[in-house]
């Protein structure tokens, strides 16, 4: 009776083991696919931002990637281009896991590059409705996740921050499609429980084999408001190098780069 | 400026225009970006200026263009661009007065893999401080500054040369200025304030003159930076060869002249994390090299100069910024020991503290700020409070203050105090 109870017992915990394998391997393919497709890459993003009261303002960039290692530091570069009062301003991140990120802003009328303090990860990106980590990902060691079960297939996952200091939700809910892992949907939920902001992959295409979203939508729940984000002339493999993301390269933009 | 100077500057550009354009033809005309807007600032302290009522009232129309060259020639091999922005510009504070500034026109290129050049002109900037320079020893305009116009102003253009070089071990920037372009400074007309000829406050009174250095080849001013980065902390050292571009020394005083006295600056600087912010250090040292022993009475002091930084994002778009920098005169016994009995006596020491506040609202379209100057040891500072609202991504409406203040009349801002602005500002980009 003791050795079938141990058994049980063994049984038990190694089935939960092999589940919480299972949810981590999902979220780490999740976080591969989605921000660390190939080397390196670039694209043209065009954000569409419409307010609670629907007046729409444009946001487009070039955006440059680099992958320093797979799954954690990762190097962008960012050439605005419109609206025009920001045209040619560039911008840097080196995205660090062990501390902070490292981000730089060249505002060309000033000749100026100034440093970004990057301890707040959870405000809006160039005034949109996607917050920076929408944009370079959220570290997939900031979250316990729990599976919650698979629909339609896709797999549901919970996620629940481990340092709830600097953010501002309480919770948030994840559907992983699970042939290719791409994120399609993200629900986040408040310590009320109720839903404050939605983000959903409304289109998503093969690139070079890399499945990517071109077309998502984040959408302000409580106060009102949405970003529609579009990537167009998404490339990989391009053979970036890593000094494209100095000083030198924000002051002066690589524009074989940049232009497509 | 000299004829010479202005013959030169046109000679530089004219040059420029002809090599960028007889390589290339343009494949299709560049797209024209820029703005139009209205400036209106009224003044709420009476002083001896041109116009009691206000200090700023000007429209503006500023026009930018970018080529990057193309094809099968050696400017397009080289990756190189050309840029033009140009402010043309009505200035009510003289009765209308038509006005065009040449802000930037400039040839960028890299001739060789580790090398790139810029040339002509064009804005420079360099240093960790915030509205603080010690090693940024291009010319600034604090006219425009004081009286609200948009912080692009802030910058006055240079014609130079650029020179930047990448090797492995660091980067070096190499600037080379032909000619001298000092700050620009209140001189009475417009904004008030300390004349030591006058021993007061001056407007439209003052008499003194600013002497330029001459234009030629020995009076060629030299910056240079070598920086590089370790992990995520930037380290810089920078050197600067030319004048003070204030006019702090006496030339002849009889004849109320002051000039831009020659000067060296030796410095270093370090910027990283710190404390989940942003950390700097800056240090400098002025060497006056008409006056390095510091025994001239009518020529300033050597001067060491150092501040410390920091900035930190407090989360829902709320940046705060902090600032000490502390000055000092070099040789103060030997300085003090020259002074005659009716000159001013400037203290040896200074302390300044600023503070800077930045909070956006609504989708990053509002944007308030504050930027505090204070100084314990002249007692005196300077408020800045902005607030910018985007209503589109055409129209932007700006509302804001220059609120100097101090309890002397010599002091860097409280020579200011009379100057006090409230101003708006309407802007389409286009």
């Amino acid at each position: 009776m003791k050795k079938i109870f141990l058994m049980l017992t063994v049984l038990a915990l190694s089935a939960n083991f092999a589940f919480a394998q299972n949810v981590e391997t999902i979220v780490n393919k999740a976080n591969l696919v989605s921000y660390y497709a190939s080397r390196d890459g670039r694209s043209s993003v065009k954000m569409t931002i419409t307010d609670s009261q629907g007046r729409e303002r444009i946001r487009q960039f070039k955006i440059l990637r680099l992958n320093i290692k797979d799954g954690e530091e990762q190097k962008f570069y960012v050439y605005f281009e419109k609206p025009t009062d920001v045209a040619r301003m560039t911008y840097m991140v080196w995205k660090n896991i062990a501390q902070d990120d490292d981000r730089w802003m060249y505002l060309p009328a000033l000749d100026l590059v100034r440093r970004i303090s990057a301890s707040d990860k959870r405000s809006s990106f160039v005034g949109s409705h996607f917050v920076y980590e929408d944009v370079s990902g959220r570290g997939v060691y900031a979250d316990d996740h729990e599976l919650l079960g698979e629909e339609d297939g896709l797999y549901k996952i919970k996620n629940t921050p481990k340092e709830t200091q600097g953010v501002e939700f309480a919770y948030y809910l994840v559907w992983i499609d699970a042939k290719n892992f791409i994120p399609m949907k993200a629900e986040y939920y408040n310590k009320n429980g109720d839903l404050v902001r939605t983000i959903e992959a409304l289109e998503v295409q093969d690139v070079d084999g890399h499945p990517t979203v071109v077309r998502s939508r984040a959408i302000d729940v409580e106060r009102g408001g949405e970003t529609v984000m579009e990537f167009s002339n998404v490339q990989y493999d391009i053979g970036l190098a890593d000094n494209i993301f100095t000083e030198r390269y924000l002051r002066k933009p690589p524009m074989q780069w940049i232009q497509p | 400026m000299t004829t010479q100077g202005t013959m030169m500057k046109k000679a530089v550009l004219t040059l420029i225009f002809i090599l960028a354009f007889a390589q290339t033809g343009f494949a299709e005309w560049p797209q024209i970006h820029g703005f139009v807007e209205m400036d209106y600032g009224v003044k709420v302290s009476d002083d001896n200026t041109k116009r009691d009522n206000y200090n700023l009232f000007e429209q503006r129309l500023q026009l930018r263009a970018n080529h990057n060259f193309s094809g099968d020639n050696y400017l397009a091999q080289k990756g190189a661009s050309l840029s033009f922005k140009g402010d043309f510009t009505v200035d009510e504070y003289y009765n209308g007065k038509t006005g065009f500034e040449l802000r930037e026109l400039n040839l960028a290129l890299t001739p060789m893999d580790i090398v790139d050049l810029k040339i002509g002109r064009q804005a420079l900037t360099w240093g960790t401080g915030e509205l603080l320079f010690i090693n940024d020893m291009f010319p600034k305009d604090y006219v425009s500054f004081l009286i609200g116009r948009d912080n692009e102003y802030l910058k006055k253009p240079s014609d130079a040369v650029k020179v930047s070089i990448y090797p492995k071990f660091a980067n070096i920037d190499l600037v080379a200025i032909p000619h001298f372009a000092p700050n620009t400074i209140p001189k009475g007309d417009r904004l008030s304030f300390f004349d030591t000829f006058q021993k007061g406050i001056a407007g439209v009174n003052s008499e003194r003159r600013l002497i330029d250095p001459p234009f030629q080849m020995s009076n060629n001013e030299y910056a240079l930076r070598v920086y590089r980065n370790f992990g995520s902390n930037e380290a810089a050292l920078y050197f600067f060869h030319g004048f003070d571009k204030n006019p702090r020394s006496y030339k002849n005083q009889a004849a109320r002249e002051l000039y831009y006295e020659p000067m060296d600056v030796y410095g270093g600087s370090l910027r990283g994390p710190f404390a989940s912010g942003i950390g700097n250090i800056e240090v400098g040292y002025i060497r006056s090299r008409d006056d390095s022993k510091g025994n001239l009475r009518t020529v300033e002091n050597s001067s060491f100069k150092t501040m410390m930084g920091y900035s930190k994002d407090l989360g829902n778009d709320l940046n705060v910024g902090f600032q000490y920098m502390y000055e000092q005169k070099l040789d103060y016994d030997d300085y003090r020991d020259n002074l005659l009995t009716n000159d001013y006596r400037w203290d040896q020491r200074r302390h300044l503290l600023t503070n800077r506040i930045v909070k956006l609202f609504k989708n990053q379209t509002v944007r308030v700020s504050l930027f505090t100057f204070y100084s314990p040891t002249d007692n005196d500072g300077y408020v800045r409070p902005v607030v910018a609202y985007d209503i589109n991504d055409q129209w932007k409406v700006t509302f804001g203050a220059n609120l100097p203040w101090g309890e002397d009349e010599n002091t860097e801002f409280g020579q200011m105090k009379r100057n006090k602005n409230i101003y708006t500002r309407i802007r389409y980009s286009f």
